[in-house]
C-alpha cells in the first residue's frame, strides 16, 4: 500500500472515530447525547404502504418521510427548507416552477437521484394503472393535464412535469397556487426508483428490495408488530444526522401503549382522552400538549333529507350558542385542546379567527340568546325540537355527544337522541345524508386555511351537510389566486358564524407522553410532520 | 377407516364452499367498502381503484374469479388496505405467530389441566383435590381479556421483568404472557372434565375388578383408567385447539403480537374483503381438519368406536 493511500485511510478512520466522539455532544446545543441513538414510538395501526405514491395513512406517511426525501422538507416549525431541491424559481405568470436538484443526492443503492426520478414518480401517482388512493393529490396540485391523465383521457407522459436535465425539474400548473411549494413535502410527490420498481414489481417495498433516498432505510418490517428504519449511509446529509435507528411498534390500544410507555418500552405515545391532567401531575416533564391542525365539529344536514327545523339558521345558531365548549375541553378532553368558535383552527399559519359576537359573550349570555332564538323560531315546551345525532363508535366521541345532548336538554329543552355507528357504516350514512346531525373532524393536508374552508364549499366531496352559499364558494375560489387571502378567509369564517352550517366544538391538541431524553421533537410544527433525522436522544 | 376419512374430506369441500359464499355475501351486505373514506375519492380515482381490484365486476363474477384463483392458483388475492401485501403474504406472516403461541397454549392447557384433574381425582376429597378444584375454577373465571391486563400490570409495570407486548422474532420472554392469558381458562375446563371423568371411571366395575385381582394402583390408573378418562377430554381438546388459534384475537390485539387475529379484526373493520375471506377460509379449513383428527383420535382411545 502506498503511503498516500495509507494516509487517506488513516484520515478516513480517524474521521469516523472523531465523528463517533463528536456524537457524544450535540454539535449545536452542546448537550450530552446518549450512546444508544434509538427512538421507539407507537403506531396506532399497521401502515397502508411504504410506497410513497400509494401510502395514504398518517402513520405510513411518517415512515415514508424518513425513507424518502422530496423536493422540499419542513423544519421544526413547519417552514420550508431544501430537500433534494436546493431551491426553486417561479415564473412571472406564477404557473411554472423550476426546481434545482442537488447533485449530492443518491439512492441507497448508490444511483444518483435525478429529476427524472420525480417525473417518473409524479406520472406514476397520476397513472390510473397505479390506482393510487392519492391520485387526487396530483389534481389538487393543479399540475397541467392532471385531471385528464387521472381520468385516462391522456397518457401519463402528458402530465405537466418534465426534466430538461438531471438536476432541473420543471413543473407547469394550470393556475397559480401560492402554497404549491408546501405541497412538495407530501409523500405522494417523493421520488421513486424506477429501476427497482420495474425489477421487483409489487414486491419492491419489501425491506430486502426497497431502495430509498431518505435519511433512513427500511431494515425490518414485521407486519402488525414493528417497523424499523436505520441510518442511510448514502444520504447526502448523513453526517448531520444523529439518530441511528427509529423503531415503530404497532399497538392498537392506546391504554396498552401507555402502559408500555410507563414500563419504559416506548419513547413516545399518545395520551388517551381525559388522562392528561393525571399524567401531567405524575410526570410533569413527559406529558406534553400543543396545538394541532385539526378541528372537531357537528354538522347539520341541510339537504332535503335533513330535518325541517335545521333549515332555519336561528335554530342552528341557538344550538351552537348553547354548547359550553369550556366544559368539553376542560372536563371531557382535558388535554389542553383549544375551544373552537371558528371552523379553521387558530394554529393554521397566517390565519386569525375573526372576532364574533359569540366569542365576546359569556356562556350565560350565550345561553340566554340561544333560548331567545329558539323561541323566535317557534320551538319551546309546547313544540319541542328533537333530532338524532350520529357519531362513530369511540369512547371520546360518545362522552362528547352525551355532554352536548345534556346541554341542549337542560338549557333549551331540546331532545337529542344519540346513535353511534361503526366507522364505515358511519361514513356511508353521513355521505348519503342519512342523518340529522353528525360528528365531523378534519386534519389539514397542508398548513393553509383553504384545507379546512374548502371542505364546506358546494362542490366539495366532504360537504356531507350539503351547505351551499354562493358568496362563500366565490370567496374560496378567489382565495386560490389571491395575493392576500386574509380578508377572504375572514369573510368566509364570518359567513360560517352567521349561517352556522356546523357547530365547531374544539380544535385538536397533540397530547403525548414523551420521554424527556428525546431531543428536538417538532412541537411547533402544527402538522406534526416529523423527521427522524432532526431528532436525537440525550444522555439520561 | 380410509373410506371414512375420504368421506369426511369430501363433505368438507361443500362445507367450506358454503362458508365462503355466505361470508362473501355477508361481507358485501355490510355498509361501506374498502375504499369508503373520510374524503370520498373523486369518481375517476375510485373507478381506477375499483377496476384494479375487480370490484367493478358484478358480484357473482367477483366470487367466481375469487374461487377460481383460490382453487387453481392457491392465490387469495391482494389486500385492499395494506396495499404492498397479498393475502397469502399476510397469512404466511401472521399464521406462524398465532400457531406458535396457540400450540404452546394448547400444550400448557392440556398438560397442566389433565395433570391437575387426575391429581384431584386420585386424591379425591383431600387438600390436593380442593387446591386443584379451586385452581381450576379460578382459571376458568379468568378469561384472556381479564388475564391480559392483570399479567401486564404485574409483570411489566410492577415487576418490570417481562415486555408488555410485541413479538420480536418470537423470543421466549415475549411468549410467556400471551400463552398464560390464552391457556388459563381452557386449563380450568380441562382440569374439571378430567377430574369428573376420572372419578366416574375409578368407580366403575372394571376398575373394581382390577383392584380385586390385586393390581397396584399405579397400574390401574395408567393401564386401565387413563384411556377411558381421556375420551371426553379429547372431544373437548379438538375444539380447544381451534379456539386457541382462532380465538387468539384478543391476545393478538392486547399483546400486539402481529398474529393473524389482528388482521382478522382489522380486515372486518376496514372492509378488507380479501383478507377477511382468506382468513375465514383458513380458520374454516382448520376447524374441519381438527374435528376430523379428533374423531379419529376417539377410535384410538375407545376400542368400541370403529369407523
Amino acid at each position: 500500500m502506498k503511503p498516500i493511500a495509507k494516509l487517506a485511510i488513516a484520515a478516513l478512520l480517524s474521521g469516523t472515530a472523531l465523528s463517533g466522539v463528536q456524537a457524544a455532544t450535540h454539535p449545536v446545543t452542546g448537550q450530552e447525547l446518549a450512546a444508544d441513538q434509538t427512538f421507539t414510538y407507537r403506531l396506532l395501526d399497521d401502515v397502508s404502504s411504504f410506497d410513497p405514491q400509494i401510502v395514504e395513512d398518517v402513520d405510513g406517511a411518517n415512515v415514508v418521510r424518513d425513507l424518502f426525501e422530496g423536493l422540499m422538507n419542513q423544519d421544526e416549525e413547519g417552514n420550508l427548507v431544501p430537500g433534494v431541491a436546493t431551491g426553486y424559481e417561479l415564473s412571472d405568470d406564477k404557473m411554472t416552477y423550476t426546481f434545482t436538484l442537488r447533485d449530492t443526492a443518491v439512492w441507497s443503492n448508490g444511483d444518483p437521484v435525478v429529476a427524472g426520478d420525480f417525473v417518473y414518480a409524479w406520472r406514476r401517482a397520476a397513472d390510473p394503472a397505479t390506482a393510487s388512493p392519492y391520485q387526487w393529490f396530483i389534481d389538487l396540485m393543479s399540475l397541467e393535464n392532471a385531471s385528464a391523465v387521472i381520468a385516462g383521457d391522456m397518457t401519463p407522459d402528458q402530465l405537466g412535469v418534465s426534466a430538461p436535465d438531471d438536476h432541473t425539474l420543471v413543473v407547469k400548473l394550470t393556475t397559480p397556487l401560492p402554497y404549491f411549494p408546501q405541497m412538495t413535502t407530501h409523500s405522494t410527490t417523493f421520488p421513486a426508483p424506477q429501476k427497482v420498481i420495474e425489477e421487483f414489481g409489487s414486491e419492491w417495498t419489501k425491506p430486502e428490495n426497497l431502495v430509498s433516498n431518505g435519511a433512513y432505510t427500511l431494515t425490518e418490517y414485521m407486519p402488525g408488530e414493528r417497523i424499523v428504519r436505520e441510518r442511510n449511509a448514502t444520504y447526502w446529509d448523513n453526517e448531520n444526522t444523529i439518530l441511528d435507528k427509529t423503531v415503530g411498534l404497532i399497538i392498537n390500544d392506546e391504554n396498552i401503549a401507555l402502559t408500555r410507555y410507563l414500563a419504559g418500552e416506548l419513547d413516545l405515545t399518545d395520551v388517551p382522552a381525559g388522562q392528561y391532567p393525571r399524567l401531567k401531575e405524575e410526570h410533569p416533564d413527559e406529558a406534553i400538549s400543543f396545538p394541532r391542525l385539526c378541528n372537531y365539529y357537528y354538522t347539520f344536514n341541510l339537504s332535503d333529507s335533513g330535518p325541517e327545523a335545521f333549515k332555519n339558521p336561528m335554530v342552528r345558531e341557538a344550538l351552537s350558542l348553547a354548547v359550553d365548549r369550556k366544559v368539553i375541553v376542560e372536563n371531557v378532553m382535558a388535554g389542553g385542546q383549544p375551544e373552537a368558535y371558528s371552523f379553521t383552527p387558530e394554529a393554521v399559519a397566517g390565519f386569525t379567527p375573526p372576532s364574533s359576537a359569540m366569542v365576546d359573550m359569556t356562556q350565560a349570555e350565550r345561553d340566554a340568546k340561544a333560548k331567545e332564538l329558539l323561541a323566535e323560531a317557534g320551538y319551546g315546551a309546547d313544540n319541542p325540537l328533537s333530532f338524532e345525532m350520529v357519531y362513530n363508535t369511540s369512547e371520546a366521541h360518545e362522552k362528547i355527544a352525551v355532554v352536548l345532548s345534556q346541554m341542549w336538554k337542560q338549557k333549551l329543552g331540546v331532545q337529542a337522541t344519540l346513535a353511534n355507528m361503526e366507522w364505515k357504516v358511519f361514513l356511508e350514512e353521513r355521505g348519503n345524508q342519512n342523518f340529522d346531525m353528525a360528528r365531523g373532524a378534519w386534519c389539514g393536508d397542508y398548513n393553509e386555511a383553504s384545507t379546512f374552508l374548502d371542505l364546506i364549499t358546494t362542490p366539495s366531496g366532504y360537504n356531507d351537510g350539503k351547505f351551499s352559499n354562493a358568496e362563500y364558494d366565490q370567496l374560496i375560489a378567489d382565495a386560490k389566486t389571491a395575493e392576500d387571502t386574509t380578508p377572504l378567509y375572514t369573510r368566509a369564517e364570518e359567513i360560517i358564524a352567521a349561517e352556522t352550517p356546523v357547530i365547531p366544538i374544539y380544535h385538536y391538541a397533540g397530547v403525548y407522553m414523551m420521554d424527556s431524553d428525546v431531543g428536538n421533537w417538532p412541537v411547533d410544527n402544527v402538522e406534526q410532520n416529523w423527521y427522524s433525522k432532526n431528532l436525537y436522544k440525550l444522555a439520561e | 377407516m380410509l373410506a371414512y376419512v375420504a368421506r369426511r374430506l369430501l363433505v368438507a369441500i361443500p362445507t367450506i364452499l358454503l362458508l365462503v359464499i355466505a361470508s362473501f355475501f355477508l361481507m358485501h351486505t355490510a355498509p361501506g367498502g374498502p375504499f369508503t373514506s373520510e374524503r370520498p375519492l373523486p369518481p375517476a380515482v375510485l373507478a381506477n381503484i375499483e377496476a384494479q381490484y375487480g370490484l367493478d365486476q358484478p358480484l357473482w363474477k367477483q366470487l367466481w374469479d375469487y374461487l377460481y384463483n383460490v382453487v387453481v392458483h392457491l392465490d387469495f388475492g391482494p389486500s385492499f388496505v395494506q396495499k404492498d401485501r397479498s393475502v397469502n403474504d399476510i397469512i404466511a406472516n401472521g399464521f406462524p405467530i398465532s400457531l406458535t403461541y396457540g400450540s404452546l397454549s394448547f400444550l400448557a392447557a392440556s398438560v397442566v389441566g389433565i395433570a391437575l384433574g387426575i391429581a384431584a381425582a386420585i386424591r379425591h376429597n383431600t387438600w390436593l383435590d380442593y387446591v386443584a378444584v379451586s385452581l381450576g375454577i379460578a382459571a376458568q373465571a379468568l378469561p384472556n381479556f381479564i388475564m391480559g391486563p392483570i399479567l401486564i400490570l404485574t409483570f411489566t409495570l410492577w415487576l418490570g421483568i417481562l415486555p408488555g407486548g410485541g413479538w420480536n422474532g418470537g423470543q421466549w420472554e415475549y411468549l410467556i404472557m400471551p400463552v398464560i392469558a390464552l391457556s388459563t381458562s381452557y386449563m380450568g375446563n380441562i382440569a374439571r372434565i378430567t377430574r369428573s371423568s376420572m372419578l366416574e371411571i375409578l368407580n366403575s366395575n372394571f376398575i373394581r375388578t382390577a383392584r380385586a385381582k390385586g393390581l397396584p394402583t399405579r397400574a390401574i390408573i395408567w393401564r386401565h383408567a387413563m384411556k377411558p378418562t381421556l375420551l371426553p377430554v379429547v372431544s373437548y381438546l379438538g375444539p380447544v385447539f381451534v379456539y386457541v388459534l382462532t380465538g387468539s384475537v384478543f391476545v393478538d390485539l392486547y399483546f400486539s403480537t402481529g398474529g393473524l387475529g389482528q388482521s382478522y379484526v382489522s380486515s372486518a373493520l376496514t372492509r378488507d374483503y380479501a383478507v377477511l375471506l382468506g382468513v375465514t377460509i383458513l380458520y374454516g379449513a382448520l376447524t374441519v381438519v381438527v374435528n376430523l383428527l379428533t374423531d379419529l383420535a376417539y377410535a384410538w382411545f375407545d376400542p368400541k368406536i370403529r369407523y
